[in-house]
């Protein structure tokens, strides 16, 4: 049991972390990299839950690789976004994108 | 009785938390980017202590290329490598703070009031891992992860339609 609730503590901490960054960054890539923080600490779960819990259960692997691939296509989609955003404005601090604002 | 396992977990459970916070303590790009490749290889020996060899490894594989990626691209926007420029890249920092916290507390809370039921023990070799999650995936979740590869493209077109320039865009 203790090493589930570990493993499950470690995820928690790096979900906060993560949560941390993608609230309190400006910068695009710096508020994908907390994104990327919070999957990760998912991911932990998923694995602790499946070793731990039901090790038969190969659906819960399954959506590990769902989560990365979450994970990659947040990064290409959130770096065409920077990459458009620098071309725009010169920047990717998100504090100067309020274009959208109603 | 602590076994070599749960060690493993809780050292390399660390390193993942001790450099997921350097993420965002240091006003070096680079070094953010190769904070978060490293949390992210501590994940993926996390992976591996909790016997998913088959994930560990794709972890581990996949972030080095992608956080490699994304030190690259932190260059290009920030044109500061070294973190010399001191930025200040914060913005409603106390309530971010509280946040973090307030979550965190919730879900080990969770995590320790939760009845978990039995622990197993016995569990698949990484031979028969690989076995069975191929059946999984060729079988009950093949809709899945089809979707998952039609996602990929989408984004992949997606991704090159956000980047191009609106300029070329708009001439033709």
């Amino acid at each position: 049991m203790e090493l589930l609730i570990t493993a499950l503590i470690i995820a928690a901490v790096l979900f906060g972390i993560g949560l941390y960054g993608a609230l309190s960054q400006t910068n695009l890539v710096m508020i994908m990299m907390g994104i990327e923080l919070m999957l990760g600490a998912a991911m932990i779960n998923l694995v602790a839950f499946w070793r731990f819990l039901h090790p038969d259960a190969f659906s819960l692997q399954m959506f590990v690789l769902v989560a990365m691939t979450v994970m990659a296509l947040e990064g290409a989609v959130g770096f065409a976004i920077a990459t458009q955003r620098f071309r725009t404005s010169g920047t990717v601090e998100m504090e100067e994108s309020a274009e959208l604002k109603g | 009785m602590i076994s070599l396992q749960l060690i493993l977990l809780i050292i390399f459970g660390l390193v993942a938390i001790w450099f997921g916070w350097r993420v965002f303590m240091t006003s070096s790009m680079v070094r953010s980017a190769l904070s978060l490749l490293a949390s992210m290889v501590a994940i993926g020996i996390l992976f591996l202590v909790m016997e998913a060899e088959f994930l560990g490894v794709l972890q581990i594989m996949m972030m080095g290329t992608e956080m490699s990626i994304m030190a690259i691209f932190m260059m290009m926007y920030m044109m500061d490598p070294g973190g010399l420029g001191q930025m200040d890249m914060y913005h409603q920092k106390n309530i971010s703070i509280a946040a973090g916290v307030i979550v965190t507390v919730l879900i080990v809370g969770a995590a320790l009031t939760t009845d978990w039921g039995t622990i197993a023990t016995q569990f698949p070799g990484p031979h028969e891992q690989n076995r069975l999650l191929g059946m999984e995936i060729l079988k009950r979740s093949m809709m899945i992860f089809e979707t998952a590869g039609v996602t990929i493209l989408t984004g992949m077109i997606a991704s090159i339609a956000v980047a191009l320039s609106i300029k070329n865009s708009v001439e033709k």
